[in-house]
């Protein structure tokens, strides 16, 4: 009985959708932000961390405090979170989950292709890795000679395989540009779980498919924008964008024939829900990026999202906002260390 | 540095002669040389001048761009590995030349670009106007740097060339010229000395002439007196000149 969420929901899902949102309230809050934003150099940010969520994530370190190590540390603090959470889970929360790993292993699978067409040790990519996207065929990466082998031996196993043969073919693996290729398989990620979601029906699809109809608006703009005086031609714009958001289809079609930013705003002007972001973009110096509106709406969506139960999506949001905070107390930490202060303003608030 | 140091030669007018050629010539040297280090050390102060700015524009540029490579950081993720990579070769490339001051070779750096950027599609779907804006920015470094590099090896190589050069011109003007001019006026002293022991020789040999000469007076007089000496017949004196047989 697909409506009747409240009735079922709990039985499998509702101790990790109680522990989410525990872990939901132990985000930064603004007050957290401003404290953290006059701290004079980094070992006063690590005391300032010390006072919320984040505890003695910094204690055992020894050496001096640089900001790559704050990074490193906070991501495997989430990945810890993730793990626990992926390990209690049901079907088929499990396999929201694995859905929202494939971002992350799209980038390591990429990076991985890279070093082994190049020749390069593993072990060094390994640890380049991001630990969200890790998968159990990885290590075996270095046995593979070519593209081909390394898609026919190793990726068939893991989850990314039906992205691949949405692609191209597999002769075709090793020409392809490895930008194009990562975007591609981007594209097919998000439609196969756009539709996972569409097909989960309920609560869930209402929160996600909104989300994800975002993300995918979000990259046809971004790649736009970015291509304008690259090489990048109209087709293979075309074909690297994601078909599961508002735009499609006249929107698309629409923007692959853009030339400029002004036109860009012109195509959006049709979309009441884009008009306001892309006119919300300042001008070069000084006003805010494409990308710093989006991020900005992005982190909107998710906060809306906890204000439902029963649905998948809390564990996305709550995932994507840690993400965000981690890049904010990053870019924190970088104004401090190279005490350039003038935009120490410019992080993303969340709550 | 003994003061007694002389060239050791046999003082003659030809040695003389030559050693004021030599003096010439070494003064001659010494102001060339003097207007060498002059144009060496115009053109070294001028190239401080330009590294000191140099640094101070490149300390700038480079927090600039440090600070770029955090912006594009937390928009686009991590991407450096991606960068590091796709590393194959070099777009910006350096040719050197050569500039030449008062006979000094500096070596000169210029750079140019050589083939297209690799990096075009690198944060196409994230941060694509951060790394662009972070291309350009550590590019500006780059050229920076190459200039920077330029004007400090031409200063090591003129402040080698200048300190050569000082040293010579020390050199010629406290050992050489000196040496010389002492070689000279040994070599005119001995000549005067020459000279004067020539004259008093002369003088004693006249002396000595004269007093054989008025022994030899006063002994012919004396002879003359006692009519032992006969004078010769006087040629022009004799009125009857016994050969002629007509007259």
């Amino acid at each position: 009985m697909p409506d009747c969420a409240e009735l079922y929901f709990n039985v499998d899902h509702g101790y990790l959708e109680g522990l989410v949102r525990g872990c939901k309230a132990s985000l930064l809050t603004q007050q957290d932000y401003l404290n953290l934003v006059q701290c004079e150099n980094l070992e006063d940010l690590k005391i300032h961390l010390q006072t919320t969520d984040y505890g003695n994530f910094l204690a055992d370190q020894t050496g001096p405090l640089t900001v790559s190590i704050i990074d490193t540390k906070m991501k495997k603090k989430l990945c810890r979170e993730f793990e626990y959470f992926r390990n209690h889970s049901l079907e088929p929360l499990s396999t929201f989950f694995t859905y929202m790993t494939c971002s992350y292993m799209i980038d390591n699978v990429i990076l991985l292709m890279n070093g082994a067409l190049q020749k390069k040790p593993v072990k060094d990519i390994l640890v380049k890795c991001h630990p969200l996207g890790s998968f159990m065929e990885m290590e075996a990466v270095n046995i593979a000679e070519t593209a081909s082998d390394l898609f026919n031996a190793i990726l068939v196993e893991t989850p990314l395989a039906p992205f691949f043969q949405d692609c191209m073919s597999e002769n075709t693996l090793d020409e392809l540009n490895i930008e194009l290729l990562r975007n591609k398989l981007y594209k097919s990620y998000l439609e196969a779980f756009y539709t996972f979601c569409k097909n989960h029906g309920d609560v869930t699809a209402e929160i996600m498919c909104p989300i994800l109809e975002f993300e995918a608006d979000r990259r046809a703009f971004i790649i736009t924008l970015n291509s304008f005086g690259t090489e990048l031609t109209k087709d293979d714009r075309e074909s690297l964008y994601p078909t599961c958001g508002k735009l499609y289809p006249e929107g698309l079609r629409l923007l692959a024939q853009v030339e400029d930013f002004e036109q860009m705003k012109r195509v959006a002007d049709h979309y009441e829900v884009y008009k306001p972001l892309l006119d919300a973009v300042g001008d070069n110096n000084g006003g805010k990026t494409l990308e710093d509106v989006f991020f900005e709406h992005e982190v909107k969506m998710n906060v809306l999202a906890f204000n439902r139960q029963f649905h998948y999506g809390v564990f996305y949001a709550y995932i994507k906002l840690r993400e965000q905070e981690m890049r904010n107390i990053v870019w924190i930490a970088e104004c401090i260390s190279q005490r350039h202060r003038t935009k120490i303003n410019s992080y993303i608030p969340i709550l | 540095m003994s003061g007694k140091d002389r060239i050791e030669i046999f003082p003659s007018r030809m040695a003389q002669t030559i050693m004021k050629a030599r003096l010439k010539g070494a003064q001659t040297g010494r102001n060339l040389l003097k207007k060498k280090s002059d144009a060496l050390t115009l053109r070294f102060r001028q190239i401080l001048k330009k590294i000191i700015e140099t640094k101070m524009l490149m300390g700038e540029v480079m927090r600039e761009a440090a600070f770029s490579l955090a912006e594009a950081k937390f928009t686009a993720g991590d991407f450096s590995t991606t960068v590091i990579q796709n590393v194959n070769k070099a777009q910006v490339k350096i040719r050197a030349k050569k500039d030449n001051v008062a006979g000094v070779t500096l070596p000169v750096f210029e750079h140019y670009h050589e083939g297209t950027d690799s990096y075009e599609l690198t944060g196409l779907a994230r941060g694509g106007e951060q790394l662009a804006k972070l291309k350009r920015n550590y590019a500006k470094a780059v050229e920076l740097l190459v200039e920077l590099a330029s004007l400090q090896t031409s200063f090591v190589t003129l402040d080698e060339a200048i300190k050569i050069t000082n040293r010579r011109v020390n050199a010629i003007e406290h050992v050489i010229i000196p040496r010389i001019e002492r070689t000279l006026a040994y070599i005119i002293t001995e000549l005067d000395e020459r000279e004067r022991e020539e004259f008093y020789r002369l003088k004693k040999i006249q002396e000595k002439k004269k007093i054989l000469k008025e022994k030899s007076e006063k002994d012919l007089e004396q002879r003359r007196a006692a009519g032992e000496v006969t004078e010769p017949a006087n040629l022009l004196a004799e009125e009857k000149d016994e050969d002629l047989l007509f007259e």
